[in-house]
């Protein structure tokens, strides 16, 4: 295993004076950064092998797949496996519940959190620190333990197995997320803006609505493709919330799809469908690297 | 981390200047005096909707708890319940098989957090030493796992370690282990939860922690670390005592995280297993789901969620402790 810091190359008692070339700190060889780096290549071929390896059993052909030695790559491209998953009706059906699901918990989530962070950000309330470490629980109180008085609850309001209810379920993971997150981007935006605008004849309401608003879009932006993502790979509350085929997410239907006797060894179908539902948020992750990055390890909130 | 940070900057610059109209505010107390009911108004909607889905539910976990709602009839039909006290805590908690489960999900959290806060503390170290290319390359890799969700690993890691076909089989014959060819990874619980399942749980887990560990290490003045190798510190004691000690809030912060996602754990062993996990991959997730929605035990179950969360606590309040702290929130 790759040893702790740098500089493994200095023997311990040399006097480290030595003058830093090309920029290196000093007792940082060139060798030694060939080693790292080989060693950090490995790391990174390793950690990206399962996703190759999803990737290329969708284009093997079953005898590929059914062989003693697997092959790393594949004797001929074929793409049944993708018409295999297209053929079944309820795999396009589950990404439209999704998608449905994904953009009602996002927008819901986006407003109720918005205005909670507006009041947090810019207010001193009495109220105010209690409500921050409230928000702090309900992001650490697992979903599991919450899974069965939803069902309850969800049932009395007649929102059991409806988009609804598994919005409004949602909120639980969005609203805390957005509004700690969107708080920092209020807070820097300068009250003075507020303010002029009060100056000149906006109200308190309007100043929110026409200058933090818009000044907070890029933070709108950041949460909101984290909580499209949260939401689209949610699965403990979509499955025991929702019942009838016809309404499952994508996560549900694939658990379904690769658990059912005609397809629980056909593997090619089965990467070829976690592709697919898992390729709306690869395309977010690319889209929005940098983003998303500091925006999850910001509110490190990752189930 | 970068966030963390900047957050606390805003947090000192809003304390000197206070944006925030407090009554005293001098020339803004106009506007505090009219607006006061006005943050009330903001957070409402939060609070309602928190509570209907989040502390309404939890109050109704412990209530259920001291009830008898074991079956779906009593569920349906309110009057059949009755309070039992802690007749259903003696029950549950003098059950063998829960204390199996608590034991088994301790030891797999406790390996799953040691592995991964481990190797992410040396990867993110790693990356720190590497050409810059290097570094893009696994940031990239990286950033294609984050992006897989859990469910999908689960499936593909089923894919890797299957019977027939398997990959993982295959390499570890390639690397000498001649027996295993058509292992069946899953034939033996104990293997299949702390090889396999705890394999696709650490390998979804180090982007955050690698990345969130690496963002943390920059923080670290250049100077302090140079400093240090100057006056004669090997790279472990710079380390332990430059850059450990600048670094330990977060690294306090994702250990937590890591333990509470950890000892949660279900979607991995969900699809890992088919849907239906055998009772030797029963953690506290599982468990507490079979006894509610496959046994329709919600007075059960209610009492293992709460054991659950009691179990967690600790964790909990040390991990929103270090948050408020570092948020500065205070």
């Amino acid at each position: 295993m790759a040893d702790y810091v740098p500089a493994k190359a200095m023997p311990d008692r040399l006097p480290a004076a030595r003058p830093s070339r090309s920029g290196r700190k000093p007792g940082q060889s060139r060798a030694m950064t060939g080693v790292w780096n080989t060693i950090a290549v490995v790391f990174g071929l390793v950690m990206a092998f399962p996703i190759y390896w999803m990737i290329l059993t969708t284009v093997k052909s079953n005898k590929d797949l059914l062989t003693q030695n697997p092959t790393f790559w594949p004797s001929h491209f074929t793409f049944t496996s993708y018409h295999t998953v297209f053929a079944d009706p309820d795999f396009l059906n589950s990404m439209k519940n999704t998608a449905i699901i994904t953009v009602g918990s996002v927008v819901a989530g986006l407003a109720v959190g918005f205005l909670a962070a507006v009041a947090v950000a810019r207010f001193r309330f009495r109220g105010r620190n209690p409500f921050i470490v409230a928000i702090l629980i309900v992001q650490m109180v697992p979903l599991l333990s919450i899974a069965i008085p939803l069902y309850i609850v969800l049932n009395k309001a007649g929102l059991y197995d409806q988009y609804l209810g598994v919005i409004i379920a949602y909120l639980v993971f969005t609203i805390p997320y957005v509004v700690w997150t969107l708080r920092s981007f209020i807070v820097n935006i300068p009250i003075e803006l507020d303010e002029a605008a009060m100056v000149d004849g906006c109200t308190r309401w309007g100043a929110f609505f026409r200058i933090v608003l818009p000044l907070s879009l890029p933070g709108l932006v950041t949460t909101g493709v984290y909580a499209w993502i949260q939401a689209w790979n949610e699965f403990i509350l979509a499955n025991t919330l929702l019942s009838s085929n016809d309404k499952r997410t994508s996560m549900v239907w694939l658990s379904f799809y690769s658990s059912d006797p005609t397809h629980g060894a056909d593997y090619g179908a089965q990467m070829a469908g976690a592709l697919m539902v898992s390729l709306p948020v690869i395309i977010l992750f690319v889209i929005f690297q940098k983003k998303v990055a500091s925006g999850l390890t910001a509110g490190a909130v990752k189930g | 981390m970068s966030a963390i940070q900047s957050d606390r900057r805003e947090e000192s610059a809003d304390r000197l200047d206070g944006p925030a109209p407090a009554p005293s505010a001098g020339r803004r107390r106009g506007l505090a005096v009219q607006g006061r009911y006005i943050p009330y108004v903001l957070i409402l909607p939060a609070v309602v909707t928190l509570v209907g889905v989040m502390l309404y539910p939890l109050i109704r976990v412990i209530l259920l708890s001291f009830q008898n709602v074991n079956s779906y009839l009593k569920l349906a039909v309110p009057s059949l319940d009755r309070w039992i006290g802690f007749d259903g805590f003696s029950k549950v908690l003098s059950d063998a098989q829960f204390w199996q489960v608590v034991e088994r999900s301790f030891l797999f959290t406790v390996e799953v957090v040691i592995l991964s806060v481990g190797l992410g503390l040396l990867f993110a170290l790693l990356l720190n030493r590497v050409s810059p290319w290097a570094k893009i390359f696994v940031v990239t890799c990286l950033m294609f796992v984050w992006a897989i969700p859990a469910l999908v690993t689960g499936t593909v890691f089923r894919w890797l370690f299957a019977g027939i076909g398997g990959v993982a089989d295959y390499i570890c014959y390639l690397l000498g282990g001649s027996g295993m060819k058509n292992h069946d990874w899953f034939a033996n619980p104990t293997q299949g939860l702390y090889v396999v399942v705890a394999a696709s749980v650490i390998w979804g887990a180090l982007p955050f922690l690698v990345l969130g560990l690496n963002a943390a290490m920059t923080q670290v003045p250049k100077e302090l670390v140079e400093a240090a190798t100057v006056d004669g510190a090997n790279p472990v004691q710079s380390f332990r005592h430059v850059v450990l000690p600048i670094i330990r809030p977060f690294l306090l912060l994702c250990t937590s995280l890591s333990f509470i996602w950890d000892f949660q754990v279900f979607t991995q062993i969900w699809s890992l297993r088919q849907n239906s996990p055998e009772p030797g991959y029963w953690t506290v997730g599982i468990y507490l789901y079979e006894e509610g929605f496959t046994s329709s035990h919600y007075s059960n179950s209610s009492v293992i969620s709460v054991a659950m969360i009691l179990l967690m606590l600790a964790v909990l309040v040390a991990y929103i402790r270090q948050v408020v702290k570092i948020g500065g929130q205070g």
